[in-house]
């Protein structure tokens, strides 16, 4: 048999499901060609190259991913029940029958006519505008993400800048930079992210990375901003991590003293 | 999934555990990019959780996280070019009792992997190292289970050409790793 003809066959006996004469077929052929024998040695040595191990980080990345999303999808549940509440106008069911409905047509008729002569052309402008708007903002969440994840710190440090920009960023940023604030090499991009992120305390998963990162974190500076960034909250739930954080035996003596103060003032 | 789909993001966590390692290896293998396998992986699961309406039960779950694996891929891909495609130190590591032939052969043949055609390598990819079934291969690639089964043939024959080529000159090879210069061919 051709090699050609081998080659349908061999993947499977490569795999070890081929049975019967199709395997002896393909043992004969692989005793007889060089080539295909060596491609199934090759097909062996392949096992050699071991897997490569994702980082610990990814679960947390993951982690506050899925926070952020949810924190998303929570308030459009909420718009989902307003909705829900809006169905108190069944009382005007009647609306719907024939004659409501040539009545309506006929009011909302009228008053379209009346509108598009009052307002046409500023009507159209605003909503070019609005489409602009949001068009523009998405541009400027992934300018963000994309700098957030560059290899230089200052572009980083930019891409944290560029969040500042928007007041409700999209799930994926707002991950983005809570794994800045926890995992970020430089403490100028960390510090940066923290700034930013004190601006969305309203979504709780922002507080309790920075709670996290409280314990994380090795930089006296950036244990401080946390702390002072905890009182500024009045987070009274970071008090634990607070008295945590005191009883490290080596931590920074002003670190300690501020987590003192931050304790007594939380409560 | 099903659960994940019909809105317990928590289950998620589950798919997680116990996906990222086989995704990131996927990446890993194909790309020769730690950083990036990382992200993608990350990009996978967002992409589940936007599109996980569009999964029907019955889908053979696998082959359907390869598919945005994939589709996630080639949308990077789209916006920006590899610029590092191989990281030298991504080479098999030295291993206790390994004989050093060997470790110096399974290191040629990754980097000869590095050198195939990137359609070739994600073939290889999917099918040695992940380890899925030629159907869910053939769906992924869009084609029938005979031609994955041709291609991966092919795909072997070329490895093992590089291979010979990489071994007839393994200091010109080390050369070459140590500048990076491994750029994975365009998909054609």
């Amino acid at each position: 048999m051709k090699c050609e003809e081998i080659a349908v066959l061999l993947p499977d006996y490569l795999r070890e499901v081929l049975q019967g004469d199709q395997k002896k077929v393909v043992e004969r052929h692989l005793e007889s060609c060089v080539e295909c024998s060596e491609v199934a040695g090759l097909w062996k040595q392949l096992a050699l190259i071991p897997d490569e191990q994702p980082s610990p980080a990814g679960r947390a990345r993951f982690d506050a991913m899925l926070q952020a999303y949810q924190a998303g999808q929570g308030s459009e549940v909420v718009t989902r029940r307003a909705d829900k509440g809006a169905s108190i106008w069944s009382v005007f069911q009647w609306l719907r029958s024939p004659v409501g409905a040539v009545a309506w047509s006929i009011a909302l008729v009228a008053l379209g006519t009346y509108m598009g002569l009052q307002l046409g052309s500023a009507k159209s402008n605003s909503q070019d505008l609005a489409a602009m708007h949001t068009e523009l903002t998405s541009m400027r969440q992934m300018v963000a993400l994309s700098m957030l994840q560059q290899q230089s710190a200052s572009q980083r440090l930019e891409g944290v800048t560029w969040t500042r920009r928007e007041e409700h960023l999209d799930p994926q940023v707002l991950s983005a930079l809570m794994h800045t604030l926890r995992y970020d090499q430089s403490v100028d991009v960390r510090l940066a992210a923290l700034d930013a992120l004190s601006r969305h305390a309203g979504q709780p998963q922002v507080k309790k990375t920075v709670v996290d990162a409280l314990q994380e974190q090795q930089s006296p500076l950036m244990q401080v901003a946390l702390i002072d960034q905890l009182v500024e909250w009045r987070d009274a739930e970071a008090a634990p991590g607070l008295k945590k954080l005191r009883q490290l035996p080596n931590l920074n003596p002003t670190v300690r003293q501020r987590a003192d103060w931050a304790i007594s003032k939380l409560n | 999934m099903l659960q994940v789909r019909d809105g317990a993001g928590e289950t998620l966590g589950v798919l997680f555990e116990r996906y990222h390692a086989p995704l990131y290896n996927f990446y890993a293998k194909l790309t020769g990019d730690r950083a990036l396998s990382e992200d993608l992986v990350q990009e996978v699961f967002l992409r589940i959780l936007r599109h996980r309406q569009t999964f029907r039960d019955g889908t053979p779950f696998r082959a359907w996280i390869y598919q945005i694996a994939r589709n996630a891929r080639i949308d990077h891909f789209r916006k920006s070019r590899p610029q590092v495609p191989f990281e030298p130190e991504m080479a098999p590591a030295v291993t206790p009792g390994d004989p050093a032939q060997q470790q110096q052969e399974s290191e040629l043949l990754h980097r000869a992997m590095m050198e195939l055609p990137e359609e070739k390598r994600e073939l290889l990819v999917l099918c040695r190292f992940q380890e899925l079934p030629y159907e869910d291969v053939a769906r992924l690639v869009g084609c029938g289970v005979a031609t994955v089964k041709v291609r991966i043939h092919r795909a072997m024959q070329e490895l093992r050409q590089i291979f010979h080529q990489l071994q007839a000159a393994p200091a010109n090879s080390t050369q070459r790793a140590a500048a990076q210069s491994f750029p994975p061919r365009r998909m054609t």
